[in-house]
């Protein structure tokens, strides 16, 4: 009888201890995510100074910077609702960076810390988006930025969050026009392509076999990439003497992503160059090929911070330059985007137009129409990192 | 209860009001109500309209929480249902894109979680050296693979026609419609595990599978049966789950096994077979999804949540092995 008694009184102190693990992790977490934002505030004021190189210059001109977003806000309207943002997958340096541009436009346009939801999903897949997705529906948030792992999949979710009155839309990676107002884009599909064609083009020498590290089969937009670079090099006889032997798909995890390299070199003796256009693989194949001393090189898409050491002209380094946006940016305009939208700025149609902050240099962004007629925004052209412009981005992102 | 020889049967069931009040399972609604106090306490969204629209996400995974109950009871493990979800997704997707009726994608759906798990059991019937980890591990590689074959270079696969699933994932007033068909599912499964001879069977087949051979039980055919059982639950589950994703890529239905084992486990069904019930098992899992869905409304990163939810597990595990051992001392004192 004692016995089940001290069952009782465990299973009840199990309870207990669990309400105050979950109560001080919550508060933990909290307090966390604004010593974080707060820390990635000046991380992006000095993105903003970037032009000028010196760092003290940059924390100067912080303040300066946030006078100037609330001044241009007249573009957006007053940032009043709660704005959630559902990036692709935690512990990924992009999404993170992504993340802070966005929580900075909302907190120069004088949102306070639980006006800002950033909820990462537990695994880098749409069904764990979809979880995230739900859960900010009960919560009644204004807005959804997502970055989509996966292009159907989050379509049953996002119509519920606009059944529900929430605008949706989409930065990074798209989903079904129908289910979102708009699509915040790093840079037009057919730019990047173009971009690492060439790239691949001029350091293969104009010929050769090159490769692809993706991230996952399914992401959207390395997907978008991945063909347009293929119609590409069909279209332009400039190309022929290039052959694609593989697309490899790293997951965006480290691990798999060295592992994929590895097998490409062991499989492809004559791989000249390896195209990978997502952060996670271009800096796992790096540190393979330069570890190795091979002769392959690599182009791709890259953060600076993490390709510093790759990046060179010799045959020390594996990487002679790359290409990226910048994410703060890219989270920075979803924000103003968002704002836009629940204020009825815009309407995500196209033709729309609307000035987010100091971002396109304080010109007013316009809502175009991609390939397939659905509409986005285009945040600018891709930006090359080469060894005479590393070092100064390495500090920033 | 020592019996003429003087040996206790510890295994005999126990049915006075006292055992019941104080068993595993009271225990667990305990849980399930501090749950939903917690839950109401930190977050003001969660209330009954948002927790069960948020719920059908979670629900599908409760119908192979049964099978798997039964799979556990019998002291074996099955740890390819999350690639069974993933394959009877896929296959039900291409039905769907070759526009075949919506009773034929749903017979799809079940019929390959049928076949997956019929294929289980006959290995696990004919080979009987091989543990049933290793089976399960090997065709769980081999189901993903087919899937993943299939899927092609784009890894993902939607359906093209949403209408049939939109309407199996809707509502009935509040309710999911996938809610009153677990509550269907949870009595028919508890019902027999605990009130037929069936279910009897498998409680002795998992407490010692030579001694029930020599008693008469058909162990093989009871395994085949169970296997079948738990594929076919997995096709169920892949259903409801594309009523809520409305497409299946390379990695639906990964973790799931892990996920329906330990709703299993937290409710007080033993590994080792033999030991617990469905309707432990049953609180458990609404339970665990609760849980989620509050720690979710806190946006608290899917990682926290998990890493709270292993903890939960562990002592929940842990629990039953300090009750042994108290009782152990206890006897020892009381023997001296």
């Amino acid at each position: 009888m004692k016995k089940q008694v001290v069952s009782v009184v465990l299973t009840a102190a199990m309870a207990a201890g669990m309400l105050a693990g979950c109560g001080s992790s919550a508060s933990s977490s909290t307090s966390s995510t604004s010593s974080a934002s707060s820390s990635a505030a000046s991380t992006s004021a000095s993105s903003a100074a970037s032009t000028s190189s010196s760092s003290s210059a940059a924390s100067t001109s912080a303040s300066s910077e946030a006078v100037a977003s609330t001044s241009g806000a007249a573009g957006v309207g007053e940032a009043s609702g709660k704005y959630a943002l559902v990036p692709k997958s935690a512990g990924n340096p992009f999404n993170e960076r992504e993340a802070s541009g966005f929580q900075d436009a909302l907190k120069a346009l004088g949102c306070s810390d639980d006006q800002i939801i950033v909820s990462y999903p537990d695994n880098p897949t749409a069904d764990s988006q979809i979880t995230v997705i739900q859960s900010l529906i009960s919560q009644g948030v204004s807005s959804i930025a997502v970055a989509a792992n996966d292009a159907s999949a989050l379509d049953a979710a996002l119509k519920q969050a606009s059944d529900a009155g929430i605008k949706v839309c989409t930065l990074d990676s798209d989903v079904d026009a129908d289910y979102r107002s708009v699509f915040c884009n790093q840079a037009g599909v057919k730019e990047i392509a173009q971009a690492l064609m060439d790239a691949v083009y001029d350091i293969s020498g104009g010929s050769g076999e090159y490769a692809i590290l993706s991230a996952t089969s399914q992401a959207t937009n390395q997907n978008a990439w991945i063909d347009a670079m293929k119609q590409i090099a069909e279209s332009d006889d400039k190309y022929a003497d290039l052959k694609l032997d593989e697309i490899a798909y790293g997951d965006d995890e480290a691990q798999k992503s060295t592992d994929q390299t590895q097998a490409l070199l062991t499989k492809y003796p004559d791989l000249k160059v390896i195209c990978s256009p997502t952060t996670v693989g271009i800096a796992a194949a790096a540190k393979v090929l330069q570890d190795q001393k091979s002769s392959v090189k690599l182009t791709g898409l890259g953060l600076p911070s993490e390709m510093k050491e790759y990046i060179g002209d010799d045959d020390s380094h594996s990487c002679p330059y790359m290409f990226l946006w910048n994410p703060i940016d890219l989270g920075a305009l979803a924000a103003y985007t968002s704002v836009a939208l629940v204020n009825g700025t815009i309407t995500g149609a196209v033709g729309d137009t609307f000035t987010a902050g100091d971002l396109n240099d304080g010109n007013p962004y316009t809502i175009t129409e991609n390939s397939d007629k659905a509409s986005e925004i285009i945040l600018g052209q891709p930006f090359k990192f080469d060894p005479s412009n590393i070092e100064e981005w390495a500090e920033v992102y | 209860m020592a019996g003429k020889s003087g040996r206790t049967i510890d295994a005999t069931p126990k049915t006075s009001i006292k055992s019941r009040v104080l068993s595993w399972e009271s225990g667990l609604i305990v849980i399930f109500i501090a749950v939903l106090i917690f839950g109401s306490i930190v977050s003001k969204s969660f209330t009954f309209s948002n927790v069960l629209r948020e719920m059908p996400k979670y629900l599908s995974e409760l119908f192979m929480m049964y099978a798997m109950g039964f799979i556990l009871v019998i002291a074996e493990i099955d740890i390819s249902v999350g690639a069974i979800v993933c394959l009877a997704g896929t296959m039900t997707c291409f039905a769907n894109r070759a526009g075949a009726p919506l009773i034929v994608q749903i017979i799809v759906c079940i019929g390959v979680g049928f076949l997956c798990g019929c294929l289980n059991g006959v290995i696990a019937t004919h080979f009987q050296e091989l543990p049933t980890m290793i089976i399960t591990l090997g065709t769980q590689i081999i189901f993903r693979g087919i899937a993943e074959v299939s899927m092609g270079s784009g890894g993902s696969v939607s359906l093209s026609d949403t209408m049939g699933f939109a309407k199996i994932g809707g509502m009935v007033g509040p309710f999911p419609i996938a809610f009153f068909l677990i509550i269907i599912a949870a009595v028919i499964f508890i019902f027999v595990l605990s009130r037929t001879t069936f279910g009897r069977k498998m409680y002795a087949v998992g407490s010692n599978r030579t001694a029930a051979l020599y008693a008469g039980i058909p162990v093989q055919k009871i395994r085949q049966i169970c296997f079948t059982l738990v594929g076919t639950m997995a096709g169920v589950c892949a259903l409801f789950l594309l009523a809520t994703s409305f497409g299946a890529n390379t990695t639906t239905g990964q973790g799931f096994e892990m996920d329906v084992i330990a709703m299993c486990v937290f409710g007080g069904i033993a590994t080792t077979g033999g030991k617990g019930n469905l309707v432990g098992a049953t609180i458990a899992g609404f339970t665990i999804v609760c849980l989620r869905i509050a720690l979710g409304q806190l946006n608290m990163s899917g990682q926290t949540i998990l890493v709270i939810i292993g903890i939960l597990l562990i002592v929940s595990a842990l629990i039953p092995g300090i009750n042994q051992s108290v009782k152990n001392r206890r006897k020892a004192i009381a023997a001296k």
